[in-house]
């Protein structure tokens, strides 16, 4: 069919060019307004700070900190009713104003003007707007939404319910039947079974390809080669082989003389197949990741080995494991992380919407997106978010990852 | 200098939301360019006909032929699948976007109701002149909320007459003559096994509903749907007649390749198979249940949904171009192309309709049918039903217990909405 005849792909283009223009002259304005305003702000601050000097310290960051949390306040509210015309939309002036009084009440706020860091400011201040559109906002609009009962039912004037909804995502069905625990519990077993897979396929290929061989770099290619495809085409690919009449995989079963199984609709089996998708795909990039840290260990450590006896198991859990180490936890985190929240394989395999194969994540989406029940959903992302945050803060901690970044 | 900072971010972010909500000001939406220049309207028009059996293609021919007569409409098609159209139009309604028409089915009525994204069609048509059928199936609250395109929508048997010269009357004779026409390639029967559209003429047949009298409170854990569920899995495991594992797509290709001598599918797959099969393709009801009655098949229709808000030469244009399709001529060209039976009351009496043997066989099946529910607790039976119908059909449920949990299930969905 011709649907995108030129008209439509011109009027696209238009759309997003107008955007990008919009994103560039914000910028410069903003580039402007810091470059030329700089000096007489800066004279203006000190005169503000001399001013306001008899009020101490203390009270003006009091004063300070009120007038900002009303601003947050404001600035939250404001983009919440923003969609719909309401009595708070007056409030965005006030914001404004609000806003600059507590800038100028606060005892350092100005400084920045002072500071000789402004370089610095200005050249950061473009990624900061970029970061507050595309990350702060949404992640605040998100808390809003979390707040009300936004559904089918409450579709263009939802209500405000506290935190009902954080309490509810614990109590009441995530879709149909299955509570929270169990599927997070699902979810868990799922990123372990599949990382196990990972790392053990990845190193066995790894070790195998660590010699020297003819056409090893041909070996190489084809094994990267489920980590090239994109995701859903590989993951849709898959599928259609575990059809129950056409799929590659029971015709081989059947061959075998075995039995054909229903991997769309036995819950056990279709969470197999999810699983065994998973692990083709997931094989690759631990191979990658283990086989360059194996090239690092020099051989030196084997000839000692060897001198003293080893055997070749105990070479591997005594040379090979250790000195992996530094590479193989980043890579196991990244796993961990890339597994528990992935989307596609469990989405799309689950052809049948079967909620025994539902993580958390395809939950979260069947929520948002198939139920429309937004308020619960944006609770539960929040619930998820939180999980991963505890796990990577906890991460962190014990491994001292991020060391490096701060010293 | 932690200050400074968050003193800094602070008012980037605020002078960044100004920024933003400046920024659509700037855009001139759609409807501000059809009103500069009324003479023009262009309408985007959202329909769930696909290409396969060949209802996009159907659509764009009659969008053409509009456009032909009135060349200051121009239209933009789009195609979505029916869930897809769903969840995309209450997206598109979240978001201000929304398009200018819809082609669809009538169960959308109740969420867009719900949400309150489409208007009512009472004022803009006379509706008389429509079936009486199709135009209970997109009536909620007293108001009508679609504009009947074609009527039917229900599933019937039909049948490959290669493989079986007639269609068996009742379930027994379906299940002897399917045992025998069940070969290591071959099935007797072939259907949907993953959604609950194919279990709901079953449950009919048993004496069962899905809502008890109010229309909105869930009868699902009755005698009628262990029956239906046990007569599901009998057919499957017993005294198996259709395959292990099929999905739409799967009953279809079985049935279009020969491999299935029976399939229950919709009025909406008349075309498709008449091309492949031919003469071969016959159509009857669904066989009666034994010591029960005739399966109901849920009826509807597909329609057209305004959204609302759409007004001015916007909504004269589109008000005008649903009288066009279903105009008496565009009506009888829609039961000729896509074999479906027409909403206008006129066109019934076609002689396209009453000559045809197929299509007389789908108004045959469509008499015992009844009506779909509309109401948003109608999703909640759905989702409420289908994990249970497919965890009987997988052998890891009892229908006792499937049953029971369906109910469970619809109900706590039915408190979630509110």
């Amino acid at each position: 069919m011709e649907f995108l005849t030129w008209e439509v792909v011109l009027n696209a283009l238009g759309e997003v060019g107008s955007t990008v223009l919009y994103i560039f002259a914000g910028t410069v304005l903003l580039e402007l307004f810091v470059y030329f305003l700089w000096t007489p702000l800066r004279a203006l601050s000190r005169r503000v700070d001399g001013w306001l000097d008899p009020l101490g310290d203390r009270l003006r960051h009091l004063v300070a900190t009120v007038l900002m949390a009303v601003v947050v306040v404001f600035a939250v509210r404001a983009i919440a009713v923003g969609q719909t015309p309401s009595p708070w939309a007056p409030y965005w002036p006030l914001t404004v104003v609000v806003f600059g009084l507590g800038l100028f009440i606060s005892p350092n706020a100005l400084n920045i003007f002072q500071s000789e860091l402004r370089l610095a400011y200005m050249l950061l201040a473009p990624a900061v707007v970029g970061l507050l559109l595309l990350v702060v906002f949404p992640l605040l609009w998100e808390l809003n939404v979390s707040l009300t009962n936004l559904n089918p039912r409450h579709f263009q004037s939802p209500d405000y319910i506290g935190l009902t909804n954080y309490l509810e995502v614990f109590t009441k069905p995530v879709l149909k039947q299955v509570t929270f625990f169990p599927v997070l519990l699902r979810t868990i077993l799922w990123t372990a079974v599949n990382l196990l897979f990972h790392v053990t396929g990845g190193m066995i290929l790894a070790l195998l390809l660590n010699r020297k061989m003819r056409f090893k770099g041909l070996y190489r290619a084809l094994l990267v080669f489920p980590w090239a495809i994109p995701q859903p085409i590989a993951v849709l690919a898959w599928r259609g082989e575990f059809h129950f009449e056409y799929g590659f995989v029971n015709i081989m079963l059947q061959r075998l003389g075995l039995p054909a199984i229903q991997w769309m609709t036995d819950p056990t089996w279709n969470f197999i197949a999810m699983s065994i998708t998973n692990i083709w795909l997931g094989i690759p990039f631990m191979m990658v990741i283990l086989l360059g840290g194996l090239q690092s260990i020099a051989g030196d450590y084997y000839e000692a080995a060897e001198l003293d006896g080893a055997s070749a198991w105990q070479q591997f859990w005594g040379v090979t494991v250790p000195l992996l180490r530094p590479v193989l936890t980043p890579a196991v985190i990244l796993g961990t992380v890339w597994t528990f929240t992935n989307f596609n394989v469990p989405f799309f395999i689950n052809q049948n919407e079967l909620e025994t194969s539902d993580t958390l994540v395809t939950a979260l989406f069947r929520s948002a997106f198939q139920y429309f029940n937004l308020g619960d959903a944006a609770a539960f992302a929040f619930v998820i978010f939180g999980l991963l945050l505890v796990f990577s803060v906890l991460y962190i901690r014990v491994t001292g990852g991020l060391k490096g970044a701060y010293e | 200098m932690k200050t400074r900072l968050i003193a800094l971010v602070a008012g980037l972010f605020v002078l960044g939301m100004v920024l933003a909500a400046c920024a659509p000001v700037a855009t001139p939406t759609p409807e501000e360019i059809a009103e500069a220049e009324p003479e023009s309207v262009e309408i985007t028009l959202w329909t769930k006909e696909g290409e396969a059996d060949g209802g996009l293609q159907f659509v764009q021919s009659l969008v053409d032929a509009y456009t032909e007569i009135h060349p200051n409409v121009t239209f933009e098609l789009v195609n979505k699948d029916v869930e897809t159209l769903r969840e995309d139009f209450l997206t598109a309604g979240l978001a201000g976007a929304m398009p200018d028409l819809l082609w669809t089915v009538n169960d959308h009525a109740g969420p867009f109701t719900d949400a309150g994204l489409i208007m009512s069609v009472d004022d803009l048509f006379d509706l008389d002149m429509y079936v009486e059928s199709a135009l209970a199936a997109a009536q909620l609250d007293g108001k009508t909320w679609g504009v009947p395109i074609s009527n039917g929508n229900h599933l019937m048997l039909l049948y490959n007459k290669g493989l079986i010269e007639s269609a068996p009357a009742t379930t027994d004779e379906l299940i002897a003559a399917g045992q025998e026409l069940t070969t290591s390639d071959q099935y007797g029967l072939v259907y949907n096994q993953t959604e609950p559209f194919w279990l709901v003429p079953w449950l009919g047949g048993f004496g069962g509903k899905v809502f008890a009298d109010d229309g909105k409170t869930p009868t699902l854990n009755t005698d009628a749907m262990i029956e239906t569920l046990q007569f599901l899995y009998d057919i499957k495991y017993t005294s198996p007649i259709v395959p292990a594992e099929s999905d739409y797509d799967g009953a279809d290709a079985l049935f279009k390749e020969g491999k299935a001598a029976m399939i229950i599918n919709g009025d909406w797959s008349l075309g498709g198979y008449r091309e492949v099969l031919g003469d071969d393709l016959g159509v009857a009801r669904i066989p009666e249940v034994v010591g029960g009655e005739w399966p109901h098949p849920y009826t509807s229709g597909v329609y057209f949904m305004i959204p609302d808000g759409i007004e001015g030469a916007k909504l004269e244009a589109i008000v005008d171009f649903i009288h066009f399709v279903t105009s008496a001529n565009n009506q009888a060209l829609m039961v000729a192309k896509l074999n479906r039976l027409p909403a206008l009351e006129a066109a019934l009496d076609d002689p396209l309709i009453t000559n045809d043997p197929l299509l007389k066989g789908s108004a045959d099946q469509m008499v015992v049918g009844a009506p779909m529910p509309t109401v948003t607790e109608m999703r909640c039976n759905w989702d409420g039903m289908k994990p249970e119908m497919q965890a009987v059909l997988a052998d890891t449920k009892t229908p006792e217990d499937a049953a029971a949990a369906m109910q469970t299930a619809a109900e706590t969905c039915i408190a979630n909405l509110e």
